[in-house]
């Protein structure tokens, strides 16, 4: 079908249409995208002569007062009453103040219906992820990653998904205030004004800023203002889950605190001391990817060894693992440090002496591990998570050192944060200062300290102490109610600013649409102090990167260009050259923090896969997202092994008192396989008390238990078990294939990296067994139906060797296709609507179990058993394959779902979408129907995205071609699991996939003809470990 | 007429068809049989109706809750999707066989001994159905639109049901079903209200009566335009019995769910239909014979046949259980052997899967034995325990089969909620209501038939003594 004769009269065509006024252009426009653009020719008495001839007649509906004025009738103020309630709803959808920029330069012009994409950048820890954001008509609806941005490379995760569904929160602060006093930006302008100038007095020797870690170049040249202005004033940079560690660490090691950047592509090796790295960190998105770039079956899969206490994603991929307490990481390092020195690599020769006579693992393990570092020296990677102590990290930049690592898997390079540390002991000294009296206006831009600060900081009843308490924040969180001013917070996506992902190179965050509920950004707080809380952080951001000189000549031009592409070139930073280690002072300073431990059980924190530190505790789509590993909803829980509970006599929910030093919380259990015995791990980021509705009443607050000087874990914590149960909302309530000892075939496959490349091995029979072969196909009753003269004939691959379970599908899905959420009620009835799930399944023993995941949507049978049992045809086939949904026909016996034997059917039990405020309504994708009550749903392939590139591939007059083409969860995918186009084109990734060694049909044997398919997960374990058990299981 | 001396009881089993048929009259029998129309209603019948109603507020409370916030309010989930609802609906058309089987299939085989049960037997048939025929419809997401778009009427749209499925076939077999079943029970009133009509004491009972009798006065040509329709109907019915069990067991068999996926699912559903049917039969005729004076004419024989129809369907019943298991284990498919002997018989419902086995396999075998087919205790006790093992049998098949299929990350628990319960309880209460009214207004017993049962043993010289033909 060639439109190439169309073409041109097409393009002419449209160059004669009207183009359209662009988000930001000064010109009036006609076409009005909302009420209160369109009133702005027309102040409001103008729009109530649109009601006198249409809707709202006065001299119709109302009645003669007897002050000779209209006195309107019942009727007609609720006509105007639901107009203005609808209004507000529609007004509070306003473009940015400020020219913002899409991330593709198209022609200019704006059709209405048709999505922009905007690039930003978001910081989870202060350093940036690039997003791009896609925007109907003003309102930001789905994130993606920026694939020009070095650390997202087009992907994102699950916390950067969330950000649509945040923006429209309705719970955030609306209203700054003074005490309960309502203050106007204006008045608070002035208020600081007066109080900066008697600070000023003495230098601002009573002015603190207690900041979260940021790397903007632009709040960081602020700070340096208002420090000139108040040379005695301070900034401190807290976050409850800094990796403050990791600064010190390279301090012991190299002399300077650096940041490592690890770059897993180039490692054969990997050792993981309990680093999450792929779930959690700066670098997760990139180091996915890299990581899953290595994972292809073949000589060069990487190997990869984890030792940590608590089952993480890292740990789920790992090729071996080994578990035990957060607290002997230091020991087992040292151990392999020290028996490396002793296999001649000079550069430890230092550090011989220190091993530790506790050796509760396996001493095989460590050979092993040592021999496999050893054979690929300068090409593997020891990499320490965030929670280990600076002896720890300094140890592993030392062997990383030695084995010449340097350079190739990683390198250090000067942190971008504008403070090296931002954990407890820089806000150790704030507190003092606060005791002592000496703090007079405390400015808090970070994210919710007293929430996040250890217990014994006794933060909140602190703050009292100060006389002018400020607090910045998005919600009426804890630290709002502790403090005596209260600025709402502009949403990431409402604010200018700029932020450098961890390499150093710089984005600018620009704002998708006005903050919708008044919310202040960080730079006018900031600017208030150096008088310029007025100005604006669009026009001072600007000011600033004018001055930077990184656009010589056309300033507005290259502005323009540098927030188009999402990234501001030549930014980036380079590494640290030249770094040596003396090994002789490193084995002192770190010998004393690797003593024996202490005896009794751990007490490890967590930050969550979910809520982080807390801050994404208000977000429906994140509280009922299953625990990656735990599947786990709307809780959190102490998690323990198998062994630890049974000793105690527990049961999965039953409560327990966590006693540690003198505090005591109560806590319900979860075992979980693969967990270090004696250690109860705690995640934190639940047990909110703020004004958040969704978090309030979420979980336990781990945090009452966290001291400043054991932030991550120590010895000697009590479980008492208490009468009480809770009963959690568990997403897969069985851990192993075959729950209660059945012979079915497992839906997951997984071998060894040598079953795999032995053409002769039993893996092949096993998966040639399930999938089609075209010389004996399955017995069908009706002939099958052939796609081969479509278009297209789309389908899905899903490599399970690359899908580590991070969870950023689901949350990708959620936001692209309207999905609702269901609380936790409901959850736990099994009524959860997430069209993709990751299914977690165990294999091995209940102590060292290996995990699978398999990501599980619809797919898209070609012999669909859904299809014909609908009574009223609301299920079909289309030409191109895809099973459909016909939401407007559905009834609802749901007969489809039951029929569905992969059970990736979602039916809306209720209606659930009565609970969306205005505002969550406007985050919706218009693109996707949004369901009722009674209705079936399920994944639709993206059919919206398949659509909408049909239409632009067709004005063009071409076919669309493979890659261009993303469904939401391929796109959100960090690791590139999932694979989505046509089989017709035989040279389609997908129809590559469809044809690996590796694929098998889920569910084959039902003969469903799937048109999803997965490729088997491989593991490459170390042949001198020997295969760890695969038999058995447990439920 | 002097009445011949009738010897109505078998010389082998000595139990009379007419109790003391031989001091009957037809006037005796009318005064008898019509007797419970006319005595006002007793404290006992309010007390039965009181109890009735307030389960069926109950149902009224519980659909319209149903109807305002959605199936959420049931415990229904993914996977199981279709839980009381549907073990209901199966449990209810179930019930409703016996009374065609009784009035259709009987009739047509000339056992006599079905006359004096018939009209009971139909009038739960049809109070059965109505029960059934709720859950089909509020049990979709959105019964507004399920009430037409099942129905294939010819739209601007020009969207047809989906033919190809059960569920649409399910509509068709069982709307023709309750039709058929309304038609042939009123058809056999027909004679009855006439004499109704003709005994009734005031002008308004007489007009009401009349109108319903359609003017049947009794002439011979009445009689024999009765009796051809009445037999058509039969006729019609007769295909029905089997027809529409094997449709609602098609709505499973039809499916890729193990423990679904079976070819042996019409017969022995329509098997457990008629057991089930029976047995419901008995729990209400038993207490009914008693308080309505009814005891000459439903007597041990029609108690003690109806035991040995149990026995046999019971029979079925289980071979059809010993079936789905070998099928499991000789077809060599995993999922099937997985869902009879592991899911069913260890799983998390287990209990609901031995309470089926004990109700509907153990307990029948007990009428094997003369004395306990034969004491009236023991064979009500039996068939309330055979219509629990009837409702569990349909849970097993339901629930139990969906809440755990292939994958097993998928799997989830079922709890009914309240209204599940009220829905279930409710229906009970819509049964019982219809029925504590048919009694009140209509005779339990064929009346017409008993005559002229009483006739025929009188004077058909080739009739059986016993009044029965092989």
């Amino acid at each position: 079908m060639s439109c190439d004769d169309n073409h041109e009269a097409r393009t002419k065509d449209r160059a004669k249409r009207r183009s359209l006024p662009i988000a930001g252009q000064t010109s009036s426009p006609k076409y009005w995208r909302s009420v209160e653009e369109r009133d702005r020719t027309s102040p409001v008495p103008g729009a109530a002569n649109e009601f006198a001839g249409g809707t709202f007649d006065v001299a119709q509906y109302g009645q003669e007062d007897g002050n000779g004025g209209n006195s309107v009738s019942r009727r007609g103020f609720m006509q105007v009453a639901s107009l203005s309630t609808a209004m507000a709803a529609v007004g509070a959808c306003t473009k940015p103040a400020h020219k913002i920029v899409p991330f593709v330069r198209r022609p200019e012009e704006v059709t209405p219906g048709n999505p922009l994409h905007f690039a930003t950048a978001y910081g989870l820890d202060g350093y940036a992820s690039g997003l791009l954001v896609e925007s109907h008509e003003g309102r930001p609806t789905k994130i993606e990653g920026n694939p020009a941005h070095p650390q997202t490379l087009g992907a994102t995760t699950s916390f950067e998904q969330s950000l649509t569904l945040s923006v429209y929160d309705d719970d955030r602060a609306k209203q700054i205030r003074s005490g309960t006093r309502p203050l106007a930006w204006r008045t608070f302008l002035a208020e600081t004004a007066a109080r900066t100038s008697q600070l000023g007095q003495n230098g601002g020797a009573g002015l603190r800023f207690l900041i979260s870690p940021t790397t903007s170049p632009f709040l960081g040249d602020l700070r340096k203002r208002i420090l000139d202005r108040f040379p005695s004033a301070k900034f401190v940079s807290y976050s409850s889950v800094a990796d403050d560690g990791a600064t010190d660490g390279t301090k012991l090691a190299f002399g300077k605190p650096l940041i490592a950047r690890h770059k897993v592509a180039s490692a054969n090796v990997i050792v993981s001391l309990d680093a999450d790295f792929l779930g959690e960190g700066n670098e997760q998105t990139r180091l996915s990817r890299e990581f899953a770039a290595r994972r292809e079956p073949s000589r060069q899969m990487n190997r990869l060894y984890v030792v940590e206490p608590a089952m993480t994603i890292t740990g789920a991929m790992a090729d071996h693992r080994l578990r035990m307490p957060g607290g002997d990481v230091g020991a087992f390092l040292a151990s392999l440090v020290s028996m490396m020195a002793s296999r001649g690599i000079a550069a430890l020769a230092p550090l011989a002496s220190l091993t530790h006579g506790q050796r509760h693992w396996d001493p095989k393990w460590l050979v092993a591990v040592a021999t496999d570092l050893e054979r690929n020296r300068g090409n593997s990677l020891v990499i320490v998570g965030r929670r280990q102590p600076a002896a720890v990290h300094a140890l592993a930049a030392a062997l990383n050192v030695a084995l010449g690592n340097l350079g190739n898997t990683v390198e250090y390079a000067t942190p971008l944060t504008s403070d090296p540390t931002a954990g407890v002991a820089p806000l150790g000294t704030l507190v003092q200062e606060i005791a002592g009296g000496g703090v007079d206006t405390l400015v808090i831009t970070a994210s919710n300290p007293v929430y996040g600060a250890p217990v014994d900081f006794k933060l909140a009843k602190l703050l009292e102490r100060v006389p002018n308490s400020i607090y910045f924040g998005l919600y009426e969180d804890e630290t709002a109610a502790a403090c005596k001013t209260m600025i709402p917070a502009a949403h990431p996506l409402e604010s200018w600013g700029d932020l450098r992902a961890t390499d150093g190179t710089v984005s600018i965050v620009q704002p998708l649409i006005a903050p919708l509920w008044g919310g202040i950004q960080e730079a006018d707080v900031l600017a208030a102090f150096v008088g310029e809380g007025d100005v604006g952080a669009h026009a001072l951001l600007k000011k600033f990167w004018k001055t930077q000189g990184k656009a010589p000549g056309d300033f507005d031009g290259t502005w323009e260009r540098w927030l188009a592409d999402g990234i501001v070139p030549g930014t980036a930073a380079p590494a640290e050259a030249g770094l040596t280690v003396d090994g002789q002072a490193l084995a002192q300073a770190v010998a004393p923090a690797l003593g024996a431990a202490r005896q009794g059980m751990e007490i490890a924190f967590a930050s969550d896969p979910k809520m982080y530190d807390g801050r994404f505790a208000n977000s429906v789509w994140l509280q009922e997202l299953p625990h990656p590993i735990t599947k786990l909803t709307w809780d959190n829980a102490a998690m323990v092994s198998e062994a630890t509970a049974k000793a105690l006599n527990l049961e999965d929910g039953d409560v327990v008192e966590i006693s540690y030093r003198d505090r005591r919380i109560d806590a319900p259990i979860l075992r979980v396989p693969g967990h270090a015995d004696d250690v109860v791990t705690l995640p934190l980021g639940y047990g909110r008390t703020g004004g958040e509705k969704v978090a309030a009443g979420i979980g336990f607050n781990a945090g009452e238990l966290r001291f400043s000087d054991a932030p991550w874990f120590d010895r000697g914590v009590r479980l008492e078990k208490t009468e009480r149960q809770i009963k959690f909302s568990i997403t897969q309530d069985h851990w192993t294939m075959a729950p209660d000892g059945r012979e079915t075939p497992p839906p997951v496959v997984s071998a060894t990296i040598a079953e795999v490349l032995n053409p002769h091995s039993k893996f092949h029979t096993e998966v040639e067994d399930r999938r089609p072969d075209p010389e004996h196909p399955q017995p069908v009753i009706h002939k099958p139906v052939d796609y081969s003269g479509q278009p297209y004939k789309w389908a899905m691959a899903v490599d399970l060797n690359k899908c580590t379970g991070c969870s950023a599908c689901v949350v990708a899905c959620q936001s692209e296709n309207n999905i609702t959420t269901v609380g936790k009620e409901n959850v736990r009835k099994g009524r959860e609507m997430q069209w993709i799930r990751i299914d977690r399944y165990y294999t091995g023993s209940f102590e060292d179990p290996e995990v699978v995941t398999q990501p599980l949507a619809c797919v898209h049978c070609e012999t669909a058993p859904c299809e014909y049992v609908c009574p009223v045809n609301a299920t079909v086939h289309s030409d191109e394959g895809l099973n459909e949904m016909v939401y407007n026909r559905c009834i609802g016996t749901r007969y489809c779902s039951n029929n569905c034997p992969y059970k990736v059917r979602r039916f809306n039990f209720l209606n659930y979408i009565n609970d969306y405020s205005a505002a969550r309504e406007l985050g919706m994708n218009p693109d996707v129907t949004v369901r009722t009550r009674g209705i079936m749903e399920k994944c639709t392939y993206c059919v919206q995205r398949i659509e909408r590139k049909r239409i632009s591939t067709r004005i063009e007059g071409r076919m669309i071609q493979d890659g261009e083409l993303l469904t939401a969860c391929q796109q959100g995918c960090p690791t590139g699991a999932i694979v989505f186009g046509s089989l017709n084109d035989s040279n389609s990734k997908v129809s590559q996939l469809h044809a690996d060694p590796r694929r098998y049909d889920l569910l084959y044997e039902i003969g469903t003809r799937p048109r999803t398919v997965y490729l088997a997960r491989v593991r490459n374990p170390n042949p001198e470990l020997g295969q760890p058990e695969k038999a058995g299981g447990h439920e | 007429m002097a009445a011949p001396q009738l010897d109505v009881r078998d010389p082998l089993e000595p139990v009379a068809l007419i109790e003391g048929a031989a001091g009957h009259t037809d006037k005796t029998i009318n005064d008898s049989l019509l007797a419970h129309v006319w005595r006002g209603a007793g404290k006992g019948w309010w007390a039965c109706f009181a109890v009735a109603l307030s389960l069926l507020g109950m149902l009224v409370i519980s659909i319209s809750w149903t109807l305002y916030k959605g199936i959420g309010t049931w415990g229904n989930n993914i996977p199981v999707g279709w839980a009381f609802g549907i073990i209901n609906f199966v449990w209810w058309i179930g019930i409703g066989h016996a009374g065609t089987l009784i009035s259709a299939i009987l009739l047509l085989f000339q056992q006599k001994w079905r006359t004096s049960i018939n009209r009971f037997a139909e009038a739960m048939t049809l109070f059965a159905v109505i029960c059934a025929l709720l859950f089909p419809l509020i049990h979709t997401g959105r019964p507004w639109f399920a009430a037409y778009w099942l129905l294939p009427y010819p739209s601007t749209n020009g969207i047809w049901p989906q033919f190809k499925s059960p569920l649409t076939w399910d509509v068709f077999a069982v709307s023709t079903y309750f039709t058929i079943s309304l038609l042939f029970w009123f058809l056999g009133l027909v004679p009855d209200l006439a004499a109704l009509r003709d005994s009734s004491q005031s002008k308004m009972k007489r007009t009401i009566y009349g109108m319903l009798a359609m003017g049947f006065r009794g002439s011979g040509r009445h009689w024999a335009e009765y009796k051809w329709s009445y037999v058509l109907l039969a006729g019609l019915s007769t295909p029905l019995v089997l027809s529409v069990h094997t449709i609602v067991s098609f709505d499973f068999a039809t499916s890729v769910i193990p423990g679904w996926h079976t070819t042996i699912f019409p017969p022995y559903f329509v098997a457990g239909a008629v057991f089930s049917g029976f047995a419901m039969v008995m729990t209400w005729m038993i207490p009914a014979r008693r308080f309505l004076g009814l005891k000459h004419v439903v007597t041990m024989k029609h108690l003690e046949n109806m035991n040995k129809i149990m026995l046999v369907t019971g029979m079925f019943v289980s071979y059809g259980y010993l079936m789905e298991h070998f099928i499991a284990w000789y077809s060599g498919d995993p999922y099937e052997f997985a869902q009879f002997f592991y899911t069913r018989m260890r799983g998390p419902m287990k209990g609901i899967y031995w309470t089926m086995i004990f109700c509907n396999v153990i307990v029948p075998q007990i009428f094997w034995s003369k004395r306990w087919r034969t004491s009236i205790p023991v064979m009500w006790f039996a068939s309330i325990l055979i219509n629990v093992g009837m409702w569990c049998e349909r849970y097993n098949i339901v629930i139990t089969s969906l809440h755990r299929d292939f994958i097993p990350s998928k799997w989830e628990n079922y709890m009914p909620t309240w209204v599940d319960i009220s829905l279930f309880a409710g229906t009970i209460g819509l049964f019982s209501t219809l029925f504590l009214l048919f009694l009140k207004f209509i005779p339990a017993v064929a009346v017409t038939e008993v005559k002229e049962l009483r006739h025929e043993l009188a004077h058909d010289p080739t009739a059986d003594p016993v009044g029965e033909t092989h």
